[in-house]
């Protein structure tokens, strides 16, 4: 057996494995080049690199274990989270969502006005000259002609096909395009402008529709502006992602784009007061929240697996029974939950024979939040701590009790410590887990009470990821760079607090 | 019989109790499920009415591909959960076992990034996934290879922190030994580590599969055509329409998609709880 | 050792060079229109657009249908012209948004196209001053009564509450009106507006009126008169929508506000669809409800797969056509916008119910003033808050309604700007 890991066999084997992983991935990155994908490219062919540099040399041994997962984790956690955290420098928000390149292209398509009277004409498509021409059917006076880019050539009916609807089929010299023609046709007739009179021309509403318009804006990249050729007006950059008139500053034009603002997005977080506030209030709840959910479901996951460690009756069906909250998917448990507590109909009222508004009420509806979490969060500690106590050697335990130990002393001085220990990383992942837990949340009080007739921002169980997903993708406003600037304070305090906390448990002394 | 009382009858008292809490929201469920008007039944615990609507609805319903979903839902999951604790497993082995610089920094890193919100990281993610598709488009935007993907990069942090946990706890004696018998790192880890920690990666594929199981948010994003969606994904078809919820059919298939979860854990138990101990000196 | 292996790491390169040679990556032609929809109204579209597909001569349409609504606008708010669809079935309120963003494109529709649809229809679609789409069904809520409890339709808000104090005891009644469609602020409306609340204010030549909102004390007095008992809720209007439809399915609600996208589950349990708005304080002011359209969108994708004028074309000749929507609108079963397909006689009665209600009292729905916060809370945030405030917290109704005036006329002034 030893053999096989050493042996030419298992070089061979190795060799075609990576073969196959890296012709696939050199596949991918020249159609990745191929598609102007670069930072994709770049990725994927280091990848190709590092895997047959660690594979393949001595390098370093460490890596052969790592790097898949270090691979996976960069593509798909880091890059994102990078992402993220560069876009809460952006003024990043609806309105200013594209690139700049991407916004001026949107203005100049929306840059034309229909003319007064909103006049349209019946078109068929085609081609005069081998030129891109339409064959213009003006119903309201009767009159007919072809149009291009460059020039208008009036027809006489008399030498037209016309059918019932007084639209022109045919025309001498005009060319209808077959249909494998209308394969390529929306490219070559969308967005030109065809012939009509003095500034208005002929514009494509789908396939049978011209429209009379006009251009409004046009844009001068020189001067990196937008003139208004009807009114004179001058939009230029507002430094801020719009082009606006420079003396006022709310005529903008739309789409904006996404500007460096820098630390904008961070400065409003304390020096505005309708942030400031409840950002404080959701804080201290949300270290409440997660602290007293690990605290819960812990405790009851541990008291079951204390209780299930011995060979009961039952214990077959108990553990089966036990772990169905974890087996339901959870939007269903948490929306049920949230029904149960229904003051008028739901169950919890009923059975306590009460009419209380558990939603309505701040305290009520932190209770409830908990005991939903409780439901949803103690048969993961039952899994992992009945592990753990089978994890902990028999022998200290005989050891102790042959010393005299009752049963109470040696849970509270050896098998509570080691399990601690043995837990404590879960704990603390739990803890980071409950931190953001946006789902219960969201879907249970939707972070209410608040009161929004007094102009409240956030509810009574609000989290901040809660809140700042409202901020984010909030109904009305999107604004993802401040929501992003609010994560990345976020992410440094439940970092700093569960550093604090793994120097505290003493987790990692354990490393040399 | 004092004994017994003394010994048995609180683990019996408390572990009912705790049963019946963590049945009071199933059965209202299963009623739901049995309801034709299409909410939650919630007010009595008297079912008013057993209808099989819902349940005929899902398998016969020839727009609700149910059964499609519920193979999709179980190889994504599966696949997630195998890969997930066999790339993490590797690394847990190396953080627990080898020595090598910036072992603490790299594993403070781990924990550090996933507690980012990660929520807020989806839109990112989803262009990434947009460009894959562009030239890939196999993997990409829609396909579950390319949800796979993803899940594995974001099961990374957590499996990796659970599976450390326990390999730390098996004893460092045996691959010492290895060691001194001239095992290289990567016979010591597929010779010695793997057999012993069999029983914990049971546990940890377990719930990632449940974990993956359950998952809506990045699916119902990711998995759009009807083929290919997950159980998750596709009964979120019936409750969130533009003004109107259908809760029948979304409680009928949660109770048929738990099964299969229920079933892989009741014949893991034996691993799951007592499958532990083999890590421990005796092994 | 090691050299042999720097030679392998040469050879594999070399080797996986070659072999993805192989693979060519495949250009795609295009001559596609994608459209996005939700849960419903994809999979409803696909079989209509099966039946017949050839509504733009040389494309193919394909649909792409999401699971719920909320999962199709969480994909279009993330999408780029990398998978974004050409055509988005979208709610009017996504107009504001995606014109902002530069997601969504204008169309301009013709003379004759446009009276297809009545203006409010179009105006629902409109943000500053461009058409971003054609509408398709127009989604509001009409009351129903229970023709056991109640003999003949009541004529105003006082007569419910009167019936429903009657027979709560004998009757075993669970609540006098409640809201089952729409939830408590798009599908509350009419109570709100036949209680004297309307989210916004319109002059005699029905102009909207932005620096007035109604009048707070006024509309806490009805409350208290007709919802309230001192200042306890009377019961007669529960604060939430859940159990509703039970309820008043099961006989324990005489009156209930129902969606027109779910009459089908009320005639299936023999309910007549004897569809009103909720009658006023006084006789003949019935309650104003939302009867806003959902649309097909343009999206500014279209240009940037090169499908722009099929997009344009297909919007025409299919969404907003009668023939379109005929077709459409007898599988889906919502009322359809377009004039002709809303005269078509397939039109069932429960769908010509809904759209006879919203003819007698409907109010756009503007985003614009819905959506905007000024105020310090937006329109569907701050009306469920009413009723909790009121009914559940026993705060005063008139206080309090004098909050919500002041917030939505915050709100109606600052989105002046975004119409």
């Amino acid at each position: 057996m030893t053999s096989f890991f050493r042996g030419k066999i298992s070089f061979a084997f190795k060799l075609v494995a990576l073969l196959l992983i890296a012709s696939v991935l050199i596949t991918l990155t020249q159609s990745a080049v191929a598609q102007g994908e670069y930072f994709i490219a770049a990725f994927l062919g280091i990848t190709v690199f590092l895997l047959a540099l660690t594979y393949l040399t001595k390098v370093s041994i460490p890596l052969k274990f790592f790097l898949p997962g270090i691979l996976l984790l960069v593509a798909f956690v880091l890059s994102p989270i990078i992402f993220t955290v560069t876009m809460s420098g952006y003024n990043y928000k609806t309105g200013n969502i594209i690139s700049k390149d991407e916004a001026i292209l949107q203005i100049q398509n929306r840059a034309f006005e229909p003319d007064a009277n909103g006049t349209s004409f019946d078109i068929k498509i085609g081609r005069y000259q081998a030129q891109e021409a339409l064959l213009v059917s003006d119903s309201v006076n009767n009159a007919f002609f072809i149009s291009t880019v460059r020039d208008r050539i009036p027809l006489n009916p008399a030498d037209l096909t016309i059918n019932e609807y007084g639209v022109a089929e045919s025309a001498p010299d005009f060319a209808v395009l077959s249909d494998s023609e209308m394969a390529n046709a929306d490219k070559l007739y969308s967005g030109k402008r065809f012939t009509y009179q003095d500034e208005y021309f002929i514009a494509l509403e789908g396939f049978e529709v011209g429209i009379v318009s006009r251009q409004v804006l046009s844009f001068d990249a020189e001067k990196d502006q937008f003139n208004n050729i009807i009114t004179g007006e001058v939009y230029t950059d507002n430094g801020k992602g719009n082009y606006a008139i420079a003396d006022n500053p709310d005529q903008y034009l739309e789409p904006g784009w996404r500007a460096p603002v820098w630390f904008e997005n961070y400065t409003k977080l304390f020096t505005e007061e309708r942030l400031r506030g409840p950002l404080i209030s959701v804080f201290i709840w949300t270290v409440t929240f997660a602290s007293l959910s690990v605290l819960t479901t812990f405790a009851l996951g541990l008291l079951l697996a204390l209780a299930l460690n011995k060979p009961i009756r039952g214990r077959r069906v108990y553990r089966s029974i036990l772990i169905l909250p974890y087996a339901m998917p959870s939007i269903m448990s948490i929306l049920i939950w949230g029904g149960m507590f229904n003051t008028e109909f739901g169950a919890i009222n009923n059975l306590l024979g009460t009419d209380i508004a558990w939603f309505q009420n701040a305290l009520f509806a932190k209770f409830a939040i908990i005991l939903v979490n409780l439901w949803l969060g103690f048969p993961y500690f039952y899994l992992v701590s009945s592990g753990a106590l089978q994890a902990i050697p028999s022998e200290l335990l005989e050891a102790a009790a042959i010393d005299g130990a009752n049963p109470r002393q040696i849970f509270r001085r050896i098998t509570l410590p080691l399990l601690l220990q043995i837990l404590s990383p879960l704990l603390i992942a739990s803890f980071a887990f409950n931190f953001n837990n946006f789902n219960l949340i969201y879907l249970l009080t939707g972070g209410g009470p608040r009161a929004e007739l007094d102009g409240e921002l956030a509810g009574a169980t609000d989290i901040l990821i809660s809140f700042t997903y409202k901020i984010a993708f909030g109904s009305s406003v999107q604004d993802l760079g401040l929501a992003s600037a609010i994560s990345l304070v976020i992410f440094l305090l439940v970092a700093g607090i569960s550093l604090y906390g793994l120097r505290k448990s003493k987790v990692l002394e354990s490393f040399q | 019989m004092i004994t017994w009382l003394r010994t048995n009858a609180w683990r019996h008292a408390l572990v009912i109790s705790v049963c019946l809490f963590s049945l009071f929201p199933l059965y209202l469920v299963v009623i739901s499920s049995f309801n034709s008007t299409g909410s939650l039944r919630l007010d009595s615990f008297i079912p008013r009415e057993i209808s099989f609507a819902n349940y005929k609805m899902l398998f016969n319903d020839p727009a609700i591909p149910y059964l499609t979903w519920m193979k999709n839902s179980l190889v994504v999951a599966g696949a997630t959960a195998i890969l997930s604790v066999t790339i993490g497993s590797a690394s847990a082995f190396a953080f627990s076992r080898l020595a090598f610089k910036g072992r603490k920094t790299g594993i403070q890193m781990l924990l550090l990034v996933q507690m980012f919100p990660a929520i807020l990281a989806i839109s990112a993610v989803y262009v990434i996934m947009e460009r894959v598709y562009t030239f890939a488009p196999s993997i990409g935007l829609g396909t579950q290879a390319g949800l796979l993907l993803i899940y594995l990069g974001g099961a990374m942090g957590v499996n990796i922190w659970l599976l450390k946990g326990f390999v730390d706890s098996i004893p460092k004696e045996l691959d010492e030994a290895a060691k001194i018998d001239g095992a290289s790192a990567v016979q010591t880890y597929w010779l010695i580590f793997m057999p012993l920690a069999a029983p914990v990666l049971a546990v940890v594929s377990l719930l990632s599969f449940i974990g993956t199981f359950n998952e809506f948010i990045l699916a119902r994003l990711f998995l759009v055509d009807m083929e290919s969606r997950t159980v998750a994904v596709g009964l979120q078809q019936f409750i969130g329409g533009q003004y109107s919820e259908n809760w029948g059919p979304f409680a009928a298939g949660s109770i048929i998609a738990s099964v299969p979860i229920v079933i892989i854990f009741l014949s893991l138990q034996k691993y799951i709880v007592n499958g532990l101990t083999a890590g421990s000196v005796k092994g | 050792m090691t050299k042999k292996r720097l030679g392998a790491v040469g050879v594999i390169a070399a080797a996986a060079i070659a072999v993805s040679g192989l693979f060519v990556p495949s250009a795609n032609a295009n001559n596609t229109i994608v459209v996005w929809a939700d849960g419903d109204r994809g999979p409803n579209l696909e079989k209509v657009l099966k039946e017949k597909g050839d509504w733009v001569s040389g494309y193919t349409i394909t649909v792409k249908s999401f699971s719920n609504f909320d999962a199709l606008k969480d994909a279009f708010d993330k999408a780029t012209d990398a998978s974004g669809p050409d055509i988005v079935m979208g709610a009017n309120d996504w107009v504001p948004t995606g014109a902002k963003s530069g997601k969504l494109a204008p169309i301009t529709l013709t003379a004759s196209q446009k009276a297809r649809f009545t203006a409010g229809q179009l105006f629902d679609l409109t943000y500053k001053g461009k058409l971003y789409g054609v509408p398709v069904d127009v989604n509001n809520v009409a009351m129903i009564y229970n023709t056991d409890l109640v003999k003949t339709a009541p004529k105003t808000f006082g007569e419910m509450v009167a019936l429903y104090k009657a027979n709560k005891a004998s009757k075993g009644l669970k609540a006098g009106l409640c809201v089952a469609g729409g939830g408590m602020s798009w599908g509350a409306h009419s109570i709100f507006s036949a209680l004297g609340a309307d989210a916004y204010q319109f002059d005699s030549r029905d102009k909207i009126v932005y620096n007035r909102s109604f009048n707070g004390t006024t509309f806490g007095k009805n409350v208290r008169t007709h919802l309230l008992d001192g200042k306890k809720s009377n019961g007669f209007l529960p604060a939430s929508d859940a159990g509703c439809k039970d309820n008043f399915l099961d006989g324990k609600v005489p009156y209930a506000i129902i969606g027109n996208w779910e009459w089908k589950d009320y005639v299936a349990k023999g309910f007549t669809m004897n569809l009103m708005p909720v009658p006023g304080v006084v006789a003949n002011k019935p309650g104003k409800m939302f009867g806003s359209v959902s649309g097909a969108l343009l999206t500014t994708f279209a240009a940037k797969h090169g499908v722009e004028a099929g997009a344009k074309s297909l919007l025409t000749n299919f969404f907003g056509s009668t023939d379109g929507q005929v077709r459409y609108q007898k599988v889906e079963g919502r009322p359809p916008a377009e004039k002709g397909a809303a005269l078509d006689a397939t039109v069932s009665a429960a769908q010509r119910g809904f759209g006879a209600a919203a003819t007698l009292s409907s109010l756009p729905q503007i985003g614009a003033f819905l959506n905007n916060n000024a105020g310090g809370a937006n329109y569907w945030d701050s009306a469920p808050a009413y009723w909790t405030a009121v009914l559940v917290d026993g705060k005063d109704a008139v206080v309090e309604g004098n909050k919500l005036a002041a917030i939505w006329r915050a709100n109606t002034t600052a989105g002046k700007a975004d119409l």
